[in-house]
Order: C-alpha cells, then sequence, then structure tokens
C-alpha cells in the first residue's frame, strides 16, 4: 500500500495552486516596486490612522465576541447535553444552520427583526422603550453570537458528553456545590475545548465583513473592511489590500497561537 | 436553578430560530408594516421567478456549487485516503495544516489572493465563471476533506483495499468498486457540506466575480438595497437550499 502514497498529489497539487501560490502572490505583490523592494505598504498599515484604528477596533470586536460566544456557547452547550437523546440530536442539527448559512440571509432576517421599521423596535415604540439602532457595534454585537454561539457549541459537546457527566456526578458526590463542581472540576477538564472553540470564533470573527457590510456598509472600521473597500471600492489599491492581508493573517495568527500555547498547558 | 436555566434557553432558541423565519414569513405575507404580517401571497416568488436576472443567477449559483464539488470530490477523496495510510510526521502535518488553513486563511483573503494568483497569463482567469468555481472549491476543501478523513476512520479502509488487490484488483478498480461505494456516506456528507458553502457564498464571489457571474448571493446583496420584497423570496431560497443539504446530510449519516 506504500505504493499508493502519490494518491496524495491531486491534494497537494490543489493546496499549493489554491492556497499556497495565492498567498504568495499576496506577500510577493505587498512588497513588490518598480525597482526591487519596498516596505513603504507596511509602513502605511502600520502607521496611518484609518488602518490602525481599524486594527484596534477588529482585535477587541473579535476578542469581545469570543468572550460572548464561550460564555454563551458553554451554557447552550451544558444545558443541550443534559437533554434526551433525540431532543439533543434535533438541536445538534438545528445548530448546524446558522453555522452553515449565507451571512446575507441572516442579516436579512435581522434587518426584518431589528431593522428601524422591526417588528421589535415596533414593539419597543409601543410600550414607549427608546428604539434600538441595528446599524451600530451594539447591533452588531448582538448579531454574531447568531453564528458564533452555534459554533462554539457544537465544538465542545463532544468533550462535554466524553468528560462532563461522571466528573460533575463525582464532584457533587463528594460534597462540591455545583459552583465549586463547576469552577474546580469542570471547567479546568473542558478548557482545552473553550480554547479550541475560542479559536475557531476569534479567526473567524477577525476575517468577517460579509454580514457587517450587509448591515452597516463601510460605517464601521474594521481591518476586514478596509481590506475589501480596497479591493472593490474607488479607492482600489490591490498592494495596500495585500498589506493589510498579511497584517490580518499576522494578528490572527498570534492570536491562536497563543490560545494554542495556552491550550498545550492543559494536555497532558 | 433550573426554571432560570430553561427560560435562558427558551430565549436562546428564540434568538437562534427568530432571525430564520422572518425571511420565510416576510416572503409569503403581503404587507408587514404593523407588529404582524398581513395576508398570504407567493408573489414575491412569482416576481423572482418571472424576472430571467434572479433564474439566470440560480442556475449559475447551483452549476459552480455542483462544479466545485466535483473538484472537491476528485481532489479530496484520494488524498484524504492516502493521508490516512500515511501515519507518519508528514502526513500528521499535513492533516494539521488543513485543520488550521480555514482559520489563518479567511474567504477574504482568499478571494484577494485569486484575485492577485489569477489575473496574469498562464492562469488568467479574473473575473471569469472559473475563478469564482475554483475560489468556491478551495472554501469548501478543507471542510470536504475533514468529513471524508472521519468517514475513512469508520471502516477497515487497510483491510479491504489489501483483500481487492490480493484478489488481483488494479489501483483504479480499487478506487471506484472498493473504496468509493464504501465511503460514499462519507462523500456525500462533504459534497453537501461543500455545496452549501457555494450555495451561500458572498465574501470570496463579490471579489473575484465579474459582471457575467452574478451568483444569487451577489443579487440578494443587491436586492436588500434596491428590492426588499424580491430579497425575501432570494433569502428564503437560500435558506430553504441550507435546510435541504443539512437534511440530506443527516440522513447521509443515518446510515
Amino acid at each position: 500500500m506504500r505504493g499508493e502514497r502519490f494518491l496524495i498529489l491531486p491534494g497537494l497539487l490543489f493546496l499549493l495552486l489554491f492556497f499556497g501560490y495565492p498567498l504568495y502572490s499576496i506577500l510577493e505583490r505587498s512588497l513588490a516596486a518598480p525597482e526591487g523592494l519596498t516596505f513603504a505598504r507596511y509602513a502605511r498599515a502600520l502607521t496611518a490612522h484609518a488602518y490602525l484604528e481599524a486594527w484596534h477596533n477588529s482585535l477587541v470586536f473579535a476578542l469581545l465576541s469570543t468572550l460572548a460566544a464561550v460564555a454563551g456557547g458553554l451554557f447552550v452547550a451544558y444545558w443541550t447535553s443534559g437533554l434526551p437523546l433525540r431532543v439533543k440530536g434535533f438541536l445538534m442539527s438545528l445548530y448546524a444552520v446558522p453555522v452553515s448559512l449565507s451571512g446575507l440571509v441572516v442579516a436579512f432576517g435581522f434587518i426584518v427583526l431589528l431593522g428601524r421599521n422591526g417588528v421589535v423596535n415596533q414593539l419597543f415604540a409601543a410600550l414607549g422603550l427608546p428604539r434600538f439602532d441595528l446599524y451600530s457595534w451594539p447591533g452588531l454585537f448582538l448579531v454574531f453570537p447568531f453564528y458564533n454561539i452555534p459554533l462554539f457549541a457544537l465544538a465542545l459537546i463532544p468533550l462535554l458528553e466524553t468528560v462532563g457527566k461522571g466528573l460533575m456526578e463525582a464532584a457533587r458526590a463528594s460534597g462540591a456545590t455545583p459552583f465549586q463542581a463547576w469552577v474546580r472540576v469542570l471547567l479546568p477538564a473542558l478548557m482545552p475545548g473553550i480554547l479550541a472553540g475560542g479559536s475557531i470564533v476569534f479567526a473567524g470573527m477577525m476575517g468577517a465583513f460579509g454580514t457587517t457590510l450587509a448591515l452597516t456598509g463601510f460605517a464601521k472600521n474594521l481591518l476586514s473592511l478596509q481590506i475589501y473597500s480596497l479591493v472593490a471600492e474607488s479607492t482600489f489599491d490591490l498592494p495596500q489590500a495585500a498589506a493589510l492581508a498579511t497584517v490580518l493573517m499576522a494578528s490572527t495568527g498570534v492570536g491562536l497561537y497563543v490560545l494554542a500555547l495556552w491550550e498545550r498547558r492543559y494536555r497532558r | 436553578m433550573r426554571g432560570l436555566g430553561w427560560s435562558f434557553f427558551t430565549l436562546f432558541l428564540l434568538y437562534l430560530l427568530l432571525p430564520m423565519l422572518a425571511p420565510v414569513v416576510y416572503s409569503f405575507s403581503r404587507l408587514w408594516l404593523d407588529l404582524l404580517p398581513e395576508g398570504f401571497t407567493l408573489e414575491w416568488y412569482a416576481r423572482v421567478l418571472r424576472d430571467p436576472k434572479y433564474l439566470e443567477a440560480a442556475s449559475l449559483s447551483l452549476r459552480i456549487a455542483l462544479l466545485a464539488v466535483a473538484i472537491n470530490i476528485l481532489a479530496g477523496v484520494p488524498t484524504a485516503y492516502a493521508l490516512y495510510l500515511w501515519s507518519d510526521r508528514m502526513g500528521e502535518g499535513l492533516r494539521r495544516l488543513l485543520q488550521v488553513l480555514p482559520l489563518l486563511v479567511p474567504p477574504l483573503v482568499v478571494g484577494l489572493g485569486f484575485l492577485l494568483a489569477f489575473n496574469r497569463p498562464p492562469l488568467a482567469l479574473s473575473g471569469t465563471f472559473w475563478i469564482v468555481v475554483l475560489g468556491h472549491a478551495a472554501l469548501g476543501f478543507p471542510f470536504f476533506f475533514r468529513t471524508v478523513y472521519a468517514g475513512l476512520a469508520g471502516i477497515e479502509v487497510r483491510l479491504l483495499m489489501e483483500a481487492a488487490q490480493a484478489s488481483g484488483a488494479g489501483l483504479w478498480q480499487r478506487l471506484r468498486h472498493v473504496l468509493l461505494p464504501n465511503l460514499l456516506p462519507a462523500v456525500i456528507s462533504g459534497s453537501l457540506v461543500a455545496f452549501a458553502i457555494s450555495m451561500g457564498e458572498f465574501e470570496v464571489t463579490s471579489m473575484v466575480a465579474g459582471f457575467g457571474t452574478i451568483t444569487l448571493p451577489l443579487l440578494l446583496f443587491q436586492s436588500l438595497r434596491e428590492d426588499f420584497r424580491a430579497a425575501s423570496a432570494v433569502a428564503s431560497v437560500l435558506l430553504y437550499t441550507t435546510l435541504l443539504a443539512l437534511v440530506g446530510l443527516s440522513l447521509a449519516r443515518r446510515r
């Protein structure tokens, strides 16, 4: 069977052509100048006020969204795994829907519910409450857990099934209060899964722009939207977009690396 | 405590279900000005079906998704098989790479990379049908691979293939008549995942597409501003597509 290893070639070729070569092109174009090399685009990416603000916003937005997803996802995963088998199976299929649904459909749904004349705002108006603005930072913070909580819960439920129940019962049997059992026993045991799920959410949030674009256009300054506007708008500048994309990947990469190191401490 | 937990969980389910139901309810209602929608109508679907623009976009999306799936099967199944047999460091490294790839390289970067890489000969694909197909195939590949690889772990691949080899079957015959039939549920699952990704894809498509390649999600993006009624029908159709793919997925897993 060793002779069959050449079957890896189609996949290898695919990865080199559609990931390797495009990534190389990004790096090359971000550095290319008429004569030799230039770091001017990176200098701009790391000094221009608009880009720095975008970078800062993206990091804060991704981190806060990840924390929200972890908090919500832990609860949802724990609650779901305690339900009867059939209900649990159905709910896990349900959680797969937001994860694979087009971001534009989700944007549409939230506009109908929470837009200026949306159902919720009509209800709020009738009750004399202030209007909720979907097209703002709080609005975006309300929309993204729709993907992130199910995504995180789906990543955590398998681990929760294998280690969670037995540990909780053991902890309770040896006299721990529910709170102690959670904090001292369950959370440390779940930590690898929490960090792995958190990585997925964080990375996704750093790169996401479709739903944001559909809701707030270019009004919110995020790194992903800066890159997209350099590609698709009149400010067209692909080499600068390439430099920003490298900064984005490096930021995501450092974040993922830190999370992976943290995760290693829990694996023995 | 349990009561509080249940109310939070119910709130979460509402938060999950209402945004999915909203486009559907909107697409079937004549008017939605007040709190509740009024009147049942199929008019918005009819408007979309009468407009060649939407039909062309739907057929284009379908063709792109099917081709992206076909490319994934051709590239992904042999690779998953080879990596499964290859249990040393290099195989492990490639598997890890395919796990982090979609995290490190988001659709935004795939789109930009494709624009920069495929805009000059020999691969001048900018704005063509094929750049969209290949972009979607690239986005789906890690997920397709993961599903098929997990499927390989569930069957006695090595044993099956060795038995077939001993009885004189050539490599192609073994792949075609032994591996593929046994792996079919996993290949179908992976294909449905890749299909769903492609059908709803907006980010890469909007970066690499030309005027000739307006897919359904791109049209939905336009309609969000121009024709909210038509948008509701298109959004619902995309939702039905995802739901169908996921139902197929759970059927394939059950077998």
